[in-house]
């Protein structure tokens, strides 16, 4: 089984084009922690705005069918599809000047607009394949030049860069109007955002640096080419590259691409590395997943609530360079503090640690853990003061 | 408010299993590693027995088995899961073993394995929680306790030859003319049963670098801090003091380099202080096989060495992007 040889690799060995899933009949939305604007029962166009992300600069929801909302719950809206191409207008973006209006206007068509809110010296585009077996971005260099192009002259009008670099994996042909090279060895973790920022400029966490990955321009030049908004992504299933329509359940898929999928298994939206594995098939794929892994059962060893051995294997694999071991110790009993101490905040949740650990310890749950409860604990103290 | 956990599309036909990322993993797991580095003994016990008889393979039998039998009891009486099968107690019992000499009762090897176990590992909260290298805990203990038993040249009097660190101890470095540094290589010497066959623990060290079970830093920088140390003597006055070939040719040099040494537990984490805990435990043997009363310095300086680990853990780099 080709999938079970673990490489860390980024490279992808491209050949086809994306192909385009059709929309399935019925659709599933995460719509957790949003702010929904559609109702049970509503009938709504293609395109149509269901809900809106709550920070200030996070990107809107959009119908990916036009059809009936069927179900609305905390976690899901269910769209039924009635097949129809009934679409919204699309947005005319070329009379509107670069300013406020504009950056609404985006973030109204689904663009997290925050890498857009403000001017920024250098631009840096992370052109490298994100995890090891997701091939979208080199795919989408490949074929949707265009597209990103259009995207990387809007994203400029805002950030007003002095210099755009592109950074690519080395030996690779890919190239931007505009963007100087910069080719980093596709090996995992080189394609997190901080270690590509400092591949380019030599500096840890550098100011006036703005990194964006090529999906981020592919959409905003999607929208500034078509003037409607985001209702698909770009998914890599084994060799292949998908579009999909955003909420697609799982099941769809499996059955669609003919995956084989038993109890036990894993099914995994997003990377191997930092992914999360689904627990129903009805799931619907979300705007940040970019793959779709499925894992036999048995495949790996599984993770275990075990005691560290203090092999150190967590310390020399982390890219970090924190104390993985003690501050999976501290989440653990809840000593926050001490696990910022050993460099809790400078986690890049690569997965390394818990990829490599002898004791099959959930490292990086159990940092994201102590993050998590940490900015809780912020969020709360901010309410009582 | 804790949101509630609605489940409302939970399957029946096909339950998947969810678990935290990453969801690849390296294929490491404990069981893999002891199982390695049992194997990795395999050469050095083959030549044990080739120098010193059945009796070395007997002798490393009943501490290992002990030390399985020893740790299942203490696990039964914590109330914990008994894991004996992931190996790690029976490749401690066999490296106690490894380090007595072929003339060693029968009941010291299960009394030192009981030790490795119970002393060294269970008090301290059970594998891989312990300060010190639990072998040589049990080591120190049964040379305390019994030191004619636990004495390599008392016990390998049927030999015709000599321990070459007793030897350079009491007689001087005029006394090594009587060894041959090829049969020294080649294991023939007296010695622990295992610890003194350089040439197959260099074979299954190097196996284990090779195959990513131990990081090739603590036992490089131990066998630098060996020879660079012995170096410095040998150069002051070489009638004196012995060539840093001899002393990694002899006693259990090779042994704590590739197997005492990086003991996970007892090692350091870091690049940094992995190097430094190698050189500092390598710098400690020869010291104390120049100024020191026992003949072989390794088992003390790895001890010394270990209670410096969590020292040595602090010196660690500043984290990505930190002040």
């Amino acid at each position: 089984m080709p999938m079970l040889k673990i490489h860390y690799s980024l490279e992808s060995d491209l050949k086809k084009d994306i192909v385009d899933i059709p929309a399935p009949d019925e659709i599933n939305i995460r719509v957790s922690n949003l702010v929904l604007k559609t109702g049970k029962g509503k009938k709504i166009a293609k395109g149509e705005l269901i809900a809106e992300h709550p920070s200030r600069f996070g990107g809107a929801y959009h119908a990916p069918v036009s059809g009936k909302v069927t179900k609305v719950n905390y976690h899901h809206i269910t769209i039924k599809s009635d097949g129809t191409d009934n679409c919204v207008e699309p947005v005319d973006l070329s009379s509107l000047e670069t300013g406020k209006e504009l950056l609404r206007t985006l973030q109204g068509l689904g663009v997290d607009v925050a890498p857009l809110s403000s001017a920024s010296r250098l631009l840096i585009i992370n052109g490298l394949n994100p995890e090891p077996g997701i091939s979208v971005t080199e795919q989408l260099l490949r074929v949707e030049l265009k597209t990103i192009e259009a995207g990387l002259e809007m994203a400029r009008r805002f950030i007003a860069p002095e210099q755009t670099v592109l950074a690519v994996s080395a030996g690779s042909p890919y190239r931007l109007d505009g963007a100087e090279i910069k080719q980093i060895k596709p090996k995992y973790p080189n394609s997190l955002d901080a270690l590509v920022a400092k591949k380019v400029t030599g500096k840890e966490f550098p100011e006036e640096t703005r990194i964006m990955s090529v999906v981020d321009l592919y959409r905003i030049g999607k929208i500034v080419l078509s003037g409607l908004p985001i209702t698909d992504t770009t998914i890599t299933v084994g060799d292949t590259n998908y579009h999909i329509p955003l909420g697609t359940p799982i099941r769809h898929l499996v059955e669609y691409l003919g995956l084989e999928v038993s109890s036990g298994d894993k099914v995994v939206l997003g990377g191997p590395f930092r992914g999360e594995a689904v627990y129903s098939l009805s799931e619907g794929v979300k705007k940040a997943d970019h793959g779709l892994f499925v894992v036999k059962a048995g495949s790996f060893p599984a993770i275990e609530d075990a005691t560290c051995i203090n092999c150190g294997e967590c310390v020399l694999n982390c890219p970090a360079r924190i104390q993985a071991n003690l501050i999976s110790r501290y989440a653990e009993f809840e000593m926050f503090d001490h696990a910022v101490r050993h460099g809790l905040h400078s986690c890049l949740e690569c997965g390394l640690c818990s990829f490599n650990c002898t004791a099959r310890r959930p490292l990086l749950q159990y940092i994201r853990f102590a993050k998590t409860q940490l900015m809780n604990q912020g969020a709360g103290e901010q309410e009582q003061g | 408010m804790t949101p509630p956990v609605i489940k409302a599309m939970s399957d029946v036909a096909v339950r998947l299993t969810v678990s935290p990322a990453p969801h690849w993993r390296s294929k490491r797991t404990v069981e893999k590693m002891m199982m390695c580095h049992l194997l990795a003994l395999v050469p050095a016990m083959a030549m044990a027995i080739y120098m010193f008889g059945i009796r070395a393979a007997s002798l490393a039998g009943i501490a290992g088995a002990v030390a399985v039998v020893t740790e299942a009891v203490c696990l039964k009486l914590q109330n914990r899961d008994i894991n004996v099968d992931n190996y790690s107690a029976l490749y401690e019992g066999v490296l106690f073993a490894f380090l007595l000499p072929a003339g060693a009762p029968w009941w010291l090897a299960a009394i030192g394995a009981v030790v490795t176990i119970a002393l060294g590992r269970t008090v301290f909260g059970g594998f891989g929680c312990n300060p010190v290298c639990a072998p040589l805990v049990a080591w120190a203990f049964c040379r305390l306790s019994w030191p004619q038993a636990m004495d390599i040249d008392f016990n390998t009097a049927q030999f015709a030859m000599n321990y070459p660190l007793d030897q350079l101890k009491h007689f001087g470095v005029d006394s090594l003319y009587q060894f041959d540094y090829k049969n020294l290589f080649y294991g023939f010497q007296l010695g622990g049963i295992g610890s003194s066959q350089v040439a197959a623990l260099l074979v299954g060290g190097i196996f284990l670098i090779a195959t990513g079970w131990i990081r090739i830093f603590i036992p490089l920088s131990f066998l630098i801090g060996v020879a660079g140390t012995a170096t410095l003597f040998w150069g002051i006055d070489p009638s004196v003091y012995a060539d840093p070939l001899f002393h990694i040719l002899t006693g259990s040099t090779v042994f704590a380099a590739f197997f005492l040494a990086p003991d996970v537990a007892s090692s350091p984490v870091g690049k940094i202080p992995q190097i430094l805990f190698g050189l500092i435990a390598g710098i400690m043997v020869v010291i104390i096989r120049v100024y020191g009363i026992y003949p072989d310095g390794v088992p003390f300086a790895i001890m010394i060495a270990n209670l410096l680990t969590p020292l040595l853990d602090r010196v660690r780099p500043k984290p990505f992007g930190g002040r």
